[in-house]
């Protein structure tokens, strides 16, 4: 069976359209049908996935040749497990979405859930600069869309941020994108596509740094990293909750990916002059983020704070601009995803048992409801980055890099990872344990709930036990994306080319 | 062997997984049965695995078993493996072995708890991490067994968790473990950056050859590993208040098991030790004052099972100072025959405090030796062995520690005398323990017990705060057990105060016996120290009697204190005030950290959500940005009808815009 990566993309729209057109009743239905095949669809292009192959499942098709853009997607090491992650994401909150209800709109929300799903998928697989630069932009409408017909109060507030701080950051990626092909093509005829890119050589070193800097900053935003993080709050918490749980869960990491997959091949000289700078946003992200969740009382900014943290460790990983520190971000990425979407519905949970979502609200949550107070301590230990879980994995090839790299921040860096035991531990003792709140009513997990939190914890689980499962997969492309700004300008165009085409030069 | 020792892992790990999966299901007493049954088979494959081992030639006792490449990638070998020699099964033996017992012990003691289920799945959960930790062949794993056990210990000492104090302790616990954690993860990066292996094998052959900036280095970070796990100085404070835990944990946890991991740690590592030898005086040490520091704190507590946890955090400061001045038998033998005397001296407390109703105060206790005698005998051999009294265990292997620290000479007489020093104190304190909580006029709950009528508290107080509690689930239930009527109590302290009378004949004075020395020796093969510190018969005969005389007399001033003269305690208290406020006040320990660790965080937090959130990110960053905007955003207050396409339409709009500027340049 081949592979096509064009049907996995639309699958989740497509359905969406189906079930917009089918009625109110089949909406949410047909959407997780459509989320759940792409999943389906993705489990199998993991397990054909070559695991030292190269690009694989290339779609190539002309797309706006004017422009020197092609419709060209594929799977390598970088996208493979993310594109795993997205499709898990989609399908289990397409699932929360779908049991939950309530949406007075359901055929409105399914779409846009379908699209947004599609064109995170999109931004993944696209292997043209151009293409990668649509879908980035094209996934931050749908969730405007899904805030501001279906969040919370403060909604509108909520999307004016959101949207202006994105917009600022996607702006800055396209006139970067499009004045990198430019000063790439030289004398050639522009194109969009990665591998005439890396073909082509890197610019000059003046244009890198300033095209990565433009780059960084959209990534840096669409994570966010201190101090970019002022939509944060309030989109946090004016998203519907399974909104937010994909919101938090995948896009970040396109983000992440952004950066590896964009900014070490194509501008190894400018990643290399800003290693310390952008070290230093990350150790800041770390610091800042862990403080404010181990001080807020809101639950949702608990974890939006905590993930502002978790994004530090990965782009830490990912600058220590060392192949195990880039291993160890990809995982994490895959992890902190993991770990975030059943984190946020069983918050969700939670605030619905509490009637707010105030963790002075709460407390005693694990009395008539063991089985939800157990899923939330392996969810909570597994963020913390408890050894023996995956996200310890990746944490410890991130600080490993890192401690190779830059001594001193690997070693403040480690507050980091004390503080997240702080502000885990006291969410989750304030939540369920502790003396009830007032309004606290401990229910346990229904076995809808538990139809979708379960099989999320049990894959927490089993990457725990075996994260070498994505990091072989992974091995290759890490490899040489970290290789193009370690070996130098001239030698980094080949290590780029040979990540692309998959062969030996 | 191979079967054995995976076994070993999988049976606790199956008896957790049994027992919570099945919390609805097992009636009765089945969960404390099948989660004893696990712990026992699994002694019962480290006995057979040690049998496999002691078939091998001596020099082949170390066999390493890899399960699968776990996060291996670009020259990190991280990889699951075990490692089967005669330090990791001495460990192992003692956990297990102690754990069996303890779990026999809590079939009754726990009964009436709401919570039954739960315990035994923590209780075996805590069994699998200790036996990863010690079982572990590389750094990784070893991390790995390190943080279980700290999340075991959290979630056992918060086990009663509607209770604030509870859950606070465990906070405090875990996190000062996480440090801990640290400083071993930052301690493998040094090792590992030389040595390019995690694997303990690979690491150690390469010991000689590592730069000594960085082994020391390394070596000291481990050294906050082991401080934080086996409350050493400053990294102690978690113990006493992990003291809110059921008294089963505080017996196996808290005070027999994963407590002593950083004794092991130390000796498992000696290759990296003996080559850093700074590194190996800052634990030798620390381990001497822990070990005064933490006796004078118990002569002054009133908590019953806090005077038990001082005086755990000064033993253990007794094994660290061992292991890391070279004296790795006698530390590990200690390390065998304290588990056994204190495991029973806190199991005996369980009883006390079971007869008390939960009260833990030793000023509502006195006269409880006739009301239990069984108990009494227990806490009495428990503490003779303690006190370092012949011809107890705690006699033997206290006094090879000191003797050891003699011979080493130099400034090691230093530690030799503190070692006395505490053995006094150790006596002291100990008894003043037993004489308040036994001897005197009999409180109520003894004259009660003594009618044959087991006191039940009808209010429910938490005993640190005093608060009322109900008694849902949550908190113990309104059945108390104490050992003189259940034979799974009274079975479990039988065979501990056998272990803790005996188990001296391992390993006696003047080469007498070496059974402890003679296993663990192909485990120490190429050391400076083992075997090579060997104190004449006329050192170690002095030993013996100093140390005997020094129990003896602690005794007799702990009686002459709060037997002869029950006044004489207010008298010493108010003669030495300053030195009581000092010893009472836990010499100020969680002050400083307070000061120096907590506040400053809270602080930054604070500044952070209140001040910088708020006037910078908020007020400039993205207040700045939105009045740019200012137009726009009125529009989109209107967005239901239908602005917001507008937006995505300018979104669009302002792409091309930038296309064609660029299309047009070129």
């Amino acid at each position: 069976m081949t592979i096509h990566l064009s049907l996995l993309l639309w699958l989740p729209t497509i359905a969406g359209l189906i079930g917009a057109l089918l009625g109110r009743r089949q909406a949410g239905g047909v959407a997780l049908v459509g989320a759940a095949l792409a999943l389906a669809y993705a489990i199998v292009a993991v397990t054909r996935f070559k695991s030292g192959g190269g690009l694989q499942f290339v779609t190539d098709e002309p797309w706006i040749s004017a422009l020197g853009t092609r419709w060209k997607l594929g799977a390598d090491g970088l996208n493979l497990f993310l594109v795993l992650l997205t499709t898990v994401s989609f399908t289990a909150s397409t699932a929360w979405a779908a049991r939950k209800g309530g949406y007075d709109r359901p055929r409105v929300f399914f779409f846009w859930m379908g699209l947004a799903h599609s064109a995170v998928l999109g931004a993944l697989l696209a292997q043209d600069l151009l293409l990668f630069t649509v879908f980035f932009d094209l996934m931050l409408v749908p969730f405007l869309f899904l805030t501001g017909m279906f969040g919370g109060e403060d909604r509108v507030r909520a999307v004016v941020r959101l949207f202006i701080y994105t917009l600022v950051g996607s702006l800055l990626m396209l006139a970067a994108a499009i004045a990198f092909a430019v000063l790439a093509a030289g004398d050639q005829p522009i194109s969009f596509v990665f591998s005439d890119l890396a073909a082509r050589g890197p610019i000059a070193n003046g244009s890198q740094n300033w095209i990565f800097l433009c780059f960084a900053a959209a990534f840096l935003i669409k994570m966010p990293a201190f101090p970019f993080q002022g939509w944060m709050p309030d989109g946090y918490l004016n998203m519907p909750l399974p909104v937010l749980a994909v919101f938090s869960g995948v896009l970040s990491k396109v983000a992440a990916y952004g950066f590896l997959k964009i900014c070490l091949p194509f501008f190894p000289h400018a990643s290399a002059h800003f290693q310390t700078l952008v070290l230093l946003i990350a150790l800041a992200s770390i610091l800042y983020g862990s403080a404010m969740a181990f001080t807020t009382t809101n639950t949702r900014l608990v974890l939006g704070y905590s993930s502002v943290a978790q994004l530090g460790f990965i782009v830490l990983g990912i600058f220590s601009l060392r192949p195990e520190g880039a291993q160890g971000a990809l995982l994490q990425a895959v992890n902190h995803g993991l770990v975030v979407v059943p984190a946020f519905f069983i918050v969700g949970l939670l605030a619905a048992r509490a009637g707010s979502d105030d963790l002075r609200d709460m407390g005693a949550g694990a009395l008539r409801a063991p089985v939800l107070a157990a899923l939330f301590l392996v969810v909570a230990l597994a963020t913390l980055a408890m050894p023996g879980s995956s996200n310890f994995a990746g944490e410890f090839l991130i600080l490993l890099g890192v401690f190779r790299a830059k001594i001193v921040i690997a070693i403040v860096a480690f507050a980091g990872v004390a503080m997240a035991s702080v502000y885990m531990l006291r969410m989750f003792i304030r939540a369920v344990h502790n003396p009830a709140g007032a309004g606290m009513e401990s229910l346990e997990l229904s076995a809808g709930d538990g139809l979708i939190l379960v099989p999320l914890v049990l894959t927490i689980v089993a990457l725990a036990l075996y994260p070498q499962v994505a990091l072989v997969r992974s091995e290759r492309a890490v490899g040489a994306a970290v290789a193009a700004v370690g070996t130098g300008p001239v030698q980094s165009a080949t290590a780029a080319r040979l990540a692309e085409s998959g062969g030996a030069p | 062997m191979q079967t054995f020792a995976w076994l070993i892992l999988a049976l606790p790990l199956a008896g957790s997984l049994i027992t919570a999966l099945g919390y609805k299901l097992w009636p009765g007493r089945l969960p404390g049965v099948i989660g004893t049954v696990a712990i026992a088979a699994a002694f019962v494959c480290t006995v057979l695995t040690l049998i496999k081992l002691q078939d091998l030639d001596p020099e082949h006792r170390q066999v390493l078993f890899v399960g699968w490449d776990y996060a291996a990638t670009f020259g990190v070998d991280a990889e699951i493996s075990i490692l089967i020699d005669p330090l990791s099964l001495f460990m192992a033996l003692v956990v297990t072995g102690v754990s069996t017992l303890i779990h026999l012990y809590s079939i009754s003691y726990m009964w009436s708890d709401k919570g039954y289920a739960r315990f035994f799945s923590y209780l075996n959960f805590f069994v699998v991490s200790m036996l990863v930790l010690v079982l572990a062949g590389n750094f990784l794993l070893l991390i790995v067994g390190w943080a279980f056990v700290g999340a075991a210990s959290y979630l056992l000492i918060s086990f009663w968790y509607r209770r604030t104090t509870a859950t606070r302790a465990g906070i405090k616990a875990f996190v000062i473990n996480v440090v801990g954690d640290i400083g071993l993860i930052l301690g493998t990066y040094f090792i590992f950056r030389n040595s390019g292996t995690l694997d303990f094998f690979g690491t150690f052959q390469q010991a000689g050859s590592l730069p000594e900036g960085d082994l020391t280095a390394g070596c000291i970070l481990l050294l906050v590993g082991a401080f934080a796990k086996s409350a050493q100085i400053p990294l102690h404070t978690w113990l006493p208040d992990a003291m809110e835990g059921p008294t089963p944990v505080s017996a196996l946890i808290h005070a027999a098991t994963m407590v002593t991991a950083g004794v092991y740690l130390i000796a498992r590592m000696w290759p990296l030790f003996e080559h850093a030898p700074a590194a190996a005086d800052v634990g030798a040490v620390i381990g001497a004052i822990t070990l005064l520091v933490a006796a004078t704190i118990g002569l002054v507590v009133t908590d019953l099972k806090r005077v038990i946890a001082y005086s755990t955090m000064s033993q253990i400061g007794y094994m660290i100072m061992a292991v890391s001045a070279g004296a790795y038998a006698a530390g590990l033998f200690h390390l065998m025959t304290h588990a056994f005397f204190k495991a029973l001296l806190f199991m005996a407390a369980g009883s006390v405090i079971a007869a008390m109703a939960g009260e833990q105060n030793l000023d509502r206790m006195g006269g409880f030796r006739k009301a239990m005698p069984f108990t009494f005998a227990c806490f009495v051999i428990g503490g003779l062995s303690l006190s370092g009294v012949p011809p107890f265990s705690g006699f033997f292997s206290k006094d090879e520690i000191i003797a050891l620290m003699g011979e080493r000479g130099g400034w090691h007489w230093i530690l030799f005398v503190a070692g006395y020093v505490g053995s006094f104190i150790t006596a002291v304190y100990t008894w003043r323990m037993i004489f308040r909580a036994f001897w005197g006029e009999p409180v109520a709950e003894a004259l009660e017990l003594q009618r044959g009528h087991l006191h039940h508290a009808e209010v429910h107080r938490n005993p640190a705060t005093g608060e009322e509690e109900d008694t849902d689930v949550g908190f113990p239930g309104s059945e108390h057990h104490i050992a003189e009527r259940e034979w799974p109590m009274k079975g479990a302290m039988i065979v501990l105060a056998v272990g803790a009378t005996a188990l001296g004949v391992l390993q006696l004075p003047f080469h007498t016996t070496d059974v402890v020395d003679n296993f663990l020796e192909p485990t120490f093969r190429g050391s400076k120290y083992f075997g090579a510190l060997d104190p004449s018969d006329g050192f170690t005969t002095i030993g013996l009697v100093i140390g005997a005389v020094l129990g003896v007399a602690g005794i007799a001033i702990a009686y002459r204190i709060w037997v002869q003269k029950p006044g004489t305690s207010a008298r010493v208290q108010a003669r030495f005030a300053g030195l009581h406020r000092l010893f009472a006040n836990k010499w100020y320990f969680d002050d400083l950290i307070d000061v120096v660790v907590v506040r400053p965080f809270g602080w930054f937090g604070r500044f952070g959500q209140q001040t910088f959130e708020r006037v910078f990110v908020q007020g400039t960053l993205v207040g700045g940005t939105t009045s740019i905007v200012r137009a726009g955003s009125a529009a989109v207050r209107a967005m239901q009808s239908g602005l917001l396409r507008a937006y995505a339409a300018l979104l669009v709009l302002g792409a091309l815009v930038v296309v064609f500027y660029f299309l047009a340049q070129s």
